[in-house]
């Protein structure tokens, strides 16, 4: 520690790792910063002033033409995503966790086989499950309703595999053991010993399904044509494509891009420690 | 309640084994209860669906006659598959993205190993602040991430090319050389912080000790990272290697984004914008073909890619 | 949950054994019956048109037993239309534009609405050729049409005479124009080529008499790439390979407004519902521009027509006399159109449309000129047997691919015809439809 060559290197070293993570953080920034800019200025001064600088401070009059235009259906939409996305990744969280538990803690037989199963299904494209599954949902009758989206999200491969590895890491078999001889049946041995135990790995099931849906694009694109039923992805997706006739939706494109990712950006990160922890323990597995 | 479900999972839990289990595991129905609620939507949204593009993909249109004759669909055996593999367009789609993979996905994870290495230096300060911005656009969804970005590469609109243009560089974001790169970094920006939050993870979780004995034999904290860090998280690496090259062959929201603003972007970009517009154009069957072709492809790629590293590693 | 799960699974294996069962195929739909409901009706109509809703408002209020329900779909129409008709949720009536009306009818989409007397006494009150392609040359009605295309070239004539170029009258002239108004200041150009606008392209290739498909011997005959479409093509790849024209613009885009605002660009090559474009855009630039006829190949003086919709009679209505009773106020009833033409720009399908008093008046914008004679003159200029071919968006879709290429600089656009007749014989050949390569 004390040798001066080695304070040399960490100093020269320091000030470049130093002006690396500077250059990245900008990268990063970047483009959130311009949504930033961009959504407290009028529509007009979006080409004609320099894109990174503050103009006319326009944010609650964009705001107040956001959540008005078409009848308020920009609030629909976020009702919606939260529908998707918040309901559907928790009752997948609890399916999962259920199926994980059993598959990590429950001796049966072709156990080893349905986990494969389940691992061959982390490896399937969602995408490629999309139109295959319009056409089948388009003969129930179930297109361009809830279902139709909602349904699809709640399964997670990846949750259940998590939710084994988290049960076998976090739970240990004497506490089931325990819970059974004082006369607890299975379930309630899971959800007042097991689920109190795993409830870190389970927000961390959870936000990755959030994600999941959150980010998937191509179903609810698929499945749905009522504005009514759209998550705000493929609502902000088919104005943005509208611009081209109707250009001041442009600012509402902006707008709405910020409105809906800044909550989610605070929670994720206030959540920060449930990623990490719930990543180390499902990528050492 | 619980006989749907036990007659549900009939398929998955043998019913033979019904009274108590090896090992004095629960009985087979509370076993049903604890899958059933996964396996049936698994059942229904994943498997079966597979199999029906699988199904779909045997059959052809046929049509009564006439200027304007009705359609029906009958079987058609691999026909579907042999226009599929006939098709330049499939194949360019292919090349595209396979050229888009092997560039962006090493840069991308290597870029994120950098990062977790850092962090887990004591070389670096302000390190949650670093985290989190990296971390951050794994909160917003490809569509936004899209929007935000492509008005960065709008020529009319971009701060950046603005900037670029202030010291004579004339850069064209969306041009037909470059869009598959300005593609390729909105990839980029989303999934580093994630990809870098796996390995930064599983950093953390080794146990200090193991440096010390490196330390004291004097290896700088450069050696300590590549030989003693990496290969420790090796598997971790792997594992996004493998989601990366998932995500590479289902791309599809970013592009068609892009496509709203630049013309060099197809209709048949990507695999799965190829597969969408045969599908608009109300070619299912031969959909489903190609959403099947693009499943085994992934398949063989991620499977390929752990076993190779597997063995390499000798995990 | 459960429960609900369970009848999801029920219904699935239903569909998959249903599917199993090859389904019989059906005789084409005959004219469907046309009796009027009883009680009060609630009809859906999907269209892309700005202020669609207003109009449709009108309807409701002097109309309560006929209830009309609007819902946009301006981002993604066939595809919208086409998932609605696959699961068997198309609406009564939608918005489809000229060119995909065959393509919809393979897909045996529509409704023959001539039962209803009121549907086929329409027959009069639209301009010709705009008829003949809602009934397909034939009896039938499926469709009324809507609003019409026909081109003409917007021209800011103050750079024009800034830089002493005539405004052109033929192509020819149009292309010397170009690299005059070039050399005069190499930031300004002509036009635009916009690659991913197959529907622009066709509507030149509408121009110069240069069909795309024929049908004769029992099959379509596809002749995208022929003698006449190659002129077109070999004409705009020049004005492209001399950088005459610009390539880097989407039609409509905020970035083409953006161009015009900044006088980078002197023309533009429009039709009749274009004219609202500019007016709300770039209200900056009122009295410069004007309209004149479109450049014209040879001494004929033909126009053709750029875009365009019917409103059709969408297969599974169930209330067909109402249908027709609110398409046929919609497209003809001078309010109606009136309102239509203020609120969505649309240049009117029925002859007295072409009489409305705000289509005969000078136009501000427009430096008071009389805009819609121009117009009026192109429409009357259109050939009317020009026909769409029933893959026509698969076809746009190769087209515009191809074309964008050709704008990067590979392969030129007419390496993209071919691309596009290629597509065209191997989509309709995917759809079983008997067809071969014309002449």
């Amino acid at each position: 520690m004390s040798n001066p060559s080695v304070i040399r290197e960490s100093r020269v070293s320091r000030t470049a790792v130093m002006a690396l993570m500077l250059l990245l953080a900008v990268y990063f920034l970047l483009p959130v910063y311009f949504l930033v800019v961009a959504a407290t200025k009028p529509q007009g001064d979006l080409a004609a002033t320099n894109g990174l600088v503050f103009s006319h401070f326009n944010l609650f009059e964009n705001l107040r033409v956001l959540f008005t235009r078409s009848d308020g259906v920009f609030g629909r939409w976020a009702l919606n995503t939260v529908v998707y996305a918040v309901l559907g990744a928790a009752v997948g969280t609890l399916i999962s966790a259920l199926c994980g538990y059993a598959l990590a803690k429950f001796p049966f037989r072709g156990r080893e086989v349905l986990f494969s199963v389940v691992l061959g299904g982390v490896l399937v494209p969602t995408t490629a499950l999309a139109l295959p599954l319009f056409l089948l949902f388009s003969a129930t009758g179930l297109v361009n309703t809830y279902f139709a989206v909602f349904l699809p999200s709640i399964v997670s491969p990846f949750g259940v595999y998590l939710a084994r590895v988290f049960a076998n890491a976090s739970v240990p078999q004497e506490l089931i053991e325990s819970a059974r001889l004082d006369g607890a049946g299975e379930f309630r041995t899971f959800f007042s010993v097991a689920f109190r135990l795993m409830t870190p790995a389970l927000v961390t099931i959870f936000l990755f399904q959030f994600v999941a849906i959150w980010n998937n694009f191509f179903l609810p694109m698929v499945m749905l044509q009522k504005e009514s039923l759209f998550p705000i992805t493929l609502g902000l997706y088919e104005w943005n494509g509208q611009t081209a006739r109707a250009p001041l939706l442009q600012q509402s494109v902006i707008t709405g891009s910020l409105v809906s990712i800044v909550p989610v950006i605070i929670v994720f990160v206030l959540l920060q420690r449930f990623w990490r922890t719930g990543l180390a323990a499902g990528s050492l597995k | 309640m619980t006989d749907t479900a036990a007659r549900a999972t009939s398929v998955v839990a043998p019913t033979r084994v019904r009274r108590r289990l090896r090992g004095g595991g629960p009985r087979a129905g509370t076993v049903a209860a604890f899958l059933t609620p996964f396996f049936l939507p698994f059942l229904l949204f994943y498997l079966v669906p597979v199999g029906y593009a699988l199904w779909q993909s045997l059959r052809v249109v046929r049509r009564t006659g006439g200027q304007y004759g009705t359609s029906y669909t009958a079987f058609g055996g691999f026909e579907q598959y042999a226009q599929v593999l006939r098709n330049t367009e499939f194949w360019s789609s292919i090349g595209r993205i396979g050229l888009f993979g092997v560039v962006q996905v090493p840069v991308m994870l290597f870029v994120a190993l950098v990062i977790a290495l850092l962090l887990d230096t004591p070389l670096l300060k302000l390190k949650a602040f670093f985290r989190i911005t990296a971390f951050m656009p794994y909160a917003v969804p490809g569509v936004i991430a899209a929007i935000m970005w492509s008005y960065l590469y709008s020529p009319q609109l971009s701060p950046v090319v603005d900037l670029l243009n202030g010291i004579g560089l004339k850069p064209d974001f969306l041009g037909p050389g470059a869009v598959l790169w300005s593609t390729a970094n909105v990839s980029t920006w989303l999934w580093t912080g994630y990809n870098m939050l796996i390995m930064f993870s599983a950093l953390q979780s080794i146990p200090q000790e193991l440096y010390e004995a490196a330390k004291i034999d004097g290896a700088s904290n450069w050696t300590i990272a590549w030989r003693v860090k990496v290969p420790i998280i090796a598997p971790s690496i792997v594992l996004t290697s493998v989601f990366s090259i998932i995500g590479t062959l289902q791309l599809y929201a970013e592009p068609a984004v892009l496509r709203q603003i630049s013309s060099n972007i197809s209709s048949t970009f990507t695999p799965n914008m190829l597969a969408y517009t045969v599908a608009s154009g109300n070619n299912y069957q031969q959909a489903a073909a190609i959403s099947v072709v693009i499943a085994v492809i992934t398949f063989v790629l991620s499977f390929g890619f752990m076993r190779l590293t597997s063995k390499r590693a000798g995990l | 949950m459960r429960t609900r799960l369970a009848t999801v699974a029920a219904a699935a294996g239903v569909a998959v054994l249903a599917a199993c069962s090859s389904p019989a195929p059906s005789g084409e739909a005959s004219a469907a019956s046309c009796t009027p409901a009883k009680g009060k009706v609630t009809l859906q109509y999907w269209n892309t048109v700005p202020g669609m809703d207003k109009v449709v408002d009108l309807w409701n209020q002097r109309h309560p037993d006929i209830q009309v329900e609007t819902k946009n779909i301006s981002n993604d129409q066939y595809g919208t239309l086409g998932n609605a008709l696959k699961a068997g949720k198309a609406p009564d009536l939608a918005q489809v534009g000229y060119d995909e009306l065959p393509n919809l009818r393979t897909q045996n989409a529509f409704v023959d609405a001539s039962a209803c007397k009121t549907a086929t006494a329409a027959k009069s009150k639209f301009v010709p050729w705009t008829w003949s392609q809602t009934s397909f040359g034939g009896t039938g009605v499926f469709a009324m049409p809507q609003d019409t295309g026909p081109m003409a070239l917007f021209v800011r004539r103050d750079l024009f005479e800034k830089y002493h170029v005539a405004i052109p009258t033929t192509w020819d002239a149009y292309a010397s124009a170009a690299q005059k108004l070039h050399k005069a200041d190499p930031g300004l150009a002509i036009t635009f080529f916009d690659p991913n606008n197959a529907e622009w392209f066709n509507g030149l290739l509408w121009q110069n008499d240069a069909k795309m498909y024929g049908y004769s011997d029992d099959k379509w005959q596809v002749t995208v790439d022929s003698a006449r479409s190659r002129q077109v093509a070999a004409y705009w790849q020049k004005l492209i390979s001399g950088k005459l024209v610009r390539t880097d613009l989407a039609n409509g885009s905020t970035q083409m407004y953006a161009a015009y605002q900044k006088d980078r660009i002197a023309s533009y090559v429009g039709a009749a519902w274009g004219y609202s474009m500019f007016r709300d855009n770039l209200p900056k630039q009122a009295g410069k521009w004007s309209v004149v006829p479109m450049p014209t190949w040879g001494t004929d003086g033909a126009s053709g027509d750029w875009g365009g919709s019917t409103v059709a009679f969408m297969k599974g209505g169930k209330h067909l006399y109402e249908s027709v009773e609110f398409n046929t106020w919609l497209n003809t009833d001078p309010e109606a159109l009136a309102m239509e033409n203020k609120l969505g720009g649309l240049y009117p399908a029925a002859s007295a449309g072409l009489r409305l008093p705000s289509l005969e008046k000078g136009v501000a914008y427009y430096g008071n000129e009389k805009i819609f004679d121009v117009f009026a003159d192109s429409s009357k200029k259109i050939d009317t047997s020009f026909a769409w071919g029933p893959t026509q968006k698969t076809v746009n879709l190769a087209l515009q691919d191809a074309m964008a290429k050709a704008a990067a600089g590979d392969g030129t656009l007419t390496d993209a015809l071919s691309a596009a007749q290629h597509a065209a014989l191997t989509s309709m050949k995917d759809q079983a439809i008997p067809v071969t390569a014309g002449k």
